[in-house]
């Protein structure tokens, strides 16, 4: 009977369907008789009490008597604040360094394939622990501050930054502004079309300039020493800046590496092709040699902010509150660990499923459409 | 016809060098911006590496007056770093472990080895181990608990990739399955593992396993670790596998059923042999990964590495020199994956002629 092909296959289907509910309900069996055995009690209607865990710094007002939800959503909050810099400012150094890597100066090669090599090939979690351990060690009491660009000034305490403020009204105000403005440029004919992403954005820039000038729900708050400390700005402690300089620095290793195999691939050939038709060396790179090369990069950089978004959590290393570290406080504190533990597990499913979505979404428009 | 002498490839290789560092604008400009750059970091960090460190003077006071850094520290605490809590008069039996797995590792990357005779290797050089580091049977019993360091290290990584290949290779398998029930088994396990941060599936395991298990099957620390990394390596070497097994033209599949081979001959002397050999390099480049992953165990309270150099921090008697110990530990684990990736490297070079 077995040696039939169908029969064979429904009978493996079937078994191996049975074996993962028997599992299943073995595990959820135990899981039940355990939870009573303790006394441990199951569902969400913890989520609403108040809390009463702390956390050391967030991006968003919490205190202590916000309900378990809220510390969640302080928590995520700082994940995705974490990710979305570290993203932006890997992508950028990645692209210089990826693109000097190339470069025939062996000097400049030579420093951009050191940091590299060591990126790849150390933890993630030691560089972070080795940075912290040098934070007191390198900078300089608050009093003398290092001061490398206006408006920043990194101390032992931490990194002051300028803030931005916006007031919800006029955020509200202003996004409906520009939303009626990208719909009009939208519907204009297609002699603007080519102009219609720059005058929205430069649309948007004067908005801004000018809510800010008007000095009308849109301000900047700059950091002065003032006594003893800092007043205003935005102050970046030092776990949360040696997270995002490590996991930048770390992330910075791998995105040149896969800007540079991008920019190989693209052959030289296109260039000659490029030059032979008149093109100038702008109009080859704008043209044929970065649309060419988005299609390599994306794939790979796409798995990248994905590590960079996993990656966040080793912000537990140092002390800082990302959501994984809020969540393990969560469920020492509440026991509700399994309630816990489906919220950590759909929270990055549900990150990861809506980055990888949205380049998916690109890479199909830059794709080459083949037959 | 110019006189050559011994001084003239020296001269030659001279002006090439200089013509890539100033030739053009662009390098001129990029040899100034880096060589200010490493002026301004290069002899202070000099200076405190070697300069103004102490190297080898075992006295915690010199280190108190030093400017530089605390080398001493690390080599008066090397024991208690690399083996950490384990029984001092016992540190032999983890030293020949590292030694032992080194070795075999470094045996294990020559292609001519690739045999059966290698993996019963292994599977011997793993009971040994496990004898090595537990006691029993004439050695003094040692729980996982006081294991620590290096040893942790590199048994985690050996044994998950281990036990994750076999299991990673079924996956792929599965995946590729004309059986639905099978294919979307596999996908469900390999993308909900890959979805998640290792640090989670570290967490889930030391967190749920206690509820799903009987008290009495419930395996320690160190095992739940291993579970944790085993399941994580083996959906991303599913992967890579599946990536091996799609580049396999249909005819090869279609001669072995001519040969009249069943499924898992086919698989076994046909296909899997060519899938492995066309990803060997993202082979070893998931194993860089794992060797790097396993400092993560330190979050859930396992003594590797990074754990046993803080507790050696924590000697009061010494001045507590934390980024020398993280700069040696971070030190270790770049030799192990920069060689790794240097074997890869050797072997995608040589690809075509393993062929």
């Amino acid at each position: 009977m077995l040696s039939d092909a169908r029969t064979r296959s429904i009978v493996i289907q079937c078994a191996l369907v049975a074996a993962v509910i028997g599992t299943a309900t073995l595990l959820v069996n135990t899981t039940f008789a355990n939870l009573q055995t303790r006394g441990i009690p199951i569902g969400f209607d913890f989520l609403t009490t108040p809390s009463r865990i702390v956390i050391s710094e967030a991006i968003l007002s919490y205190k202590s008597r916000d309900p378990y939800y809220w510390a969640i959503v302080v928590g995520l909050a700082n994940t995705v604040f974490i990710s979305a810099l570290v993203i932006v400012f890997s992508s950028v150094l990645g692209l210089i360094v990826g693109v000097t890597r190339l470069s025939s100066n062996p000097l400049a090669a030579g420093t951009c394939r050191v940091w590299v090599e060591i990126a790849r090939n150390s933890p993630p979690i030691v560089l972070l622990i080795f940075l912290y351990s040098l934070w007191w060690k390198v900078l300089p009491p608050v009093g003398e501050a290092l001061n490398p660009i206006p408006g920043v000034f990194a101390s032992m305490r931490g990194v002051m930054v300028p803030s931005v403020h916006i007031d919800m009204e006029t955020a509200g105000v202003a996004l409906i502004f520009l939303a009626g403005l990208l719909l009009l440029v939208a519907r204009t004919a297609g002699a603007l079309r080519r102009f219609r992403s720059r005058l929205s954005w430069a649309a948007a820039a004067v908005l801004l300039l000018g809510l800010w000038v008007a000095d009308a729900g849109f301000w900047t708050d700059w950091p002065v020493f003032a006594g003893s400390n800092f007043q205003g700005g935005l102050e970046l402690t030092p776990e949360l800046s040696t997270i995002l300089i490590g996991l930048t620095l770390y992330t910075t290793g791998f995105i040149a590496e896969i800007v540079r195999g991008g920019v190989l691939s693209v052959g030289p050939g296109q260039w000659d092709a490029g030059r032979s038709v008149g093109l100038s060396r702008t109009q080859i790179l704008r043209l044929i040699v970065i649309p060419q090369m988005l299609r390599v990069i994306v794939p790979p950089l796409n798995s990248q902010y994905i590590n960079v978004v996993k990656n966040s959590t080793l912000a537990i290393a140092v002390g800082y509150p990302d959501f994984l570290a809020v969540m393990n406080t969560i469920i020492s504190k509440s026991s509700h660990s399994i309630e816990g533990v489906f919220i950590i597990l759909g929270v990055y499913l549900a990150l990861n499923l809506t980055l990888s979505s949205a380049a998916n979404w690109y890479n199909r428009r830059i794709a080459i459409v083949e037959r | 016809m110019p006189v050559q002498t011994w001084s003239a490839p020296l001269l030659a290789s001279l002006r090439r060098t200089i013509g890539l560092l100033f030739g053009s604008p662009l390098n001129a400009t990029l040899t100034l911006a880096f060589g200010a750059m490493l002026t301004v970091a290069l002899p202070p960090m000099l200076r405190w590496l070697v300069l103004d460190a102490v190297l080898f003077n075992p006295d915690p006071a010199a280190c108190r007056a030093a400017s530089g850094a605390c080398w001493s520290f690390i080599y008066a605490k090397s024991g208690q770093l690399l083996f950490g809590i384990y029984p001092v008069e016992e540190r032999w039996r983890p030293a020949l472990v590292c030694l032992m797995i080194l070795a075999l590792l470094g045996w294990s990357v020559r292609p001519a080895s690739w045999t059966l005779r290698l993996l019963r290797l292994w599977i011997g050089a793993l009971a040994l181990i496990a004898w090595l580091m537990g006691g029993g049977l004439g050695l003094g019993e040692v729980p996982t608990s006081a294991w620590g360091g290096l040893p942790v290290t590199l048994i985690l990584t050996v044994v998950a990739i281990g036990i994750a290949f076999p299991a990673g290779i079924l996956l792929a398998l599965g995946r590729r399955s004309t059986m639905p029930a099978v294919r979307i088994a596999a996908v469900i396990a390999i993308e909900s593992v890959r979805g998640l941060p290792l640090l989670s599936i570290l967490f889930v395991a030391s967190i749920m396993l206690p509820l799903f298990l009987p008290e009495a099957l419930l395996p320690d620390k160190f095992v739940r670790a291993l579970v944790a990394l085993t399941i994580f390596a083996a959906a991303y070497l599913a992967e890579v596998v599946r990536g091996g097994l799609q580049a396999i033209p249909k005819g090869q599949y279609e001669a072995a059923a001519a040969l009249g081979l069943p499924f898992w001959r086919t698989q076994y002397l046909v296909i899997l042999p060519q899938a492995i050999r066309v990803v060997i390099p993202a082979l070893a480049n998931t194993i860089i990964v794992m060797i790097k992953n396993t400092s993560l165990v330190l979050v859930v309270g396992l003594f590797d590495l990074i754990s046993s150099g803080k507790a050696a921090l924590a000697d009061p008697a010494w001045p507590s020199p934390a980024a020398e110990t993280f700069l040696f530990i971070g030190a270790i684990f770049f030799a192990l994956s920069f060689s790794f990736a240097r074997f890869a490297d050797f072997l995608e070079r040589r690809g075509p002629a393993a062929r």
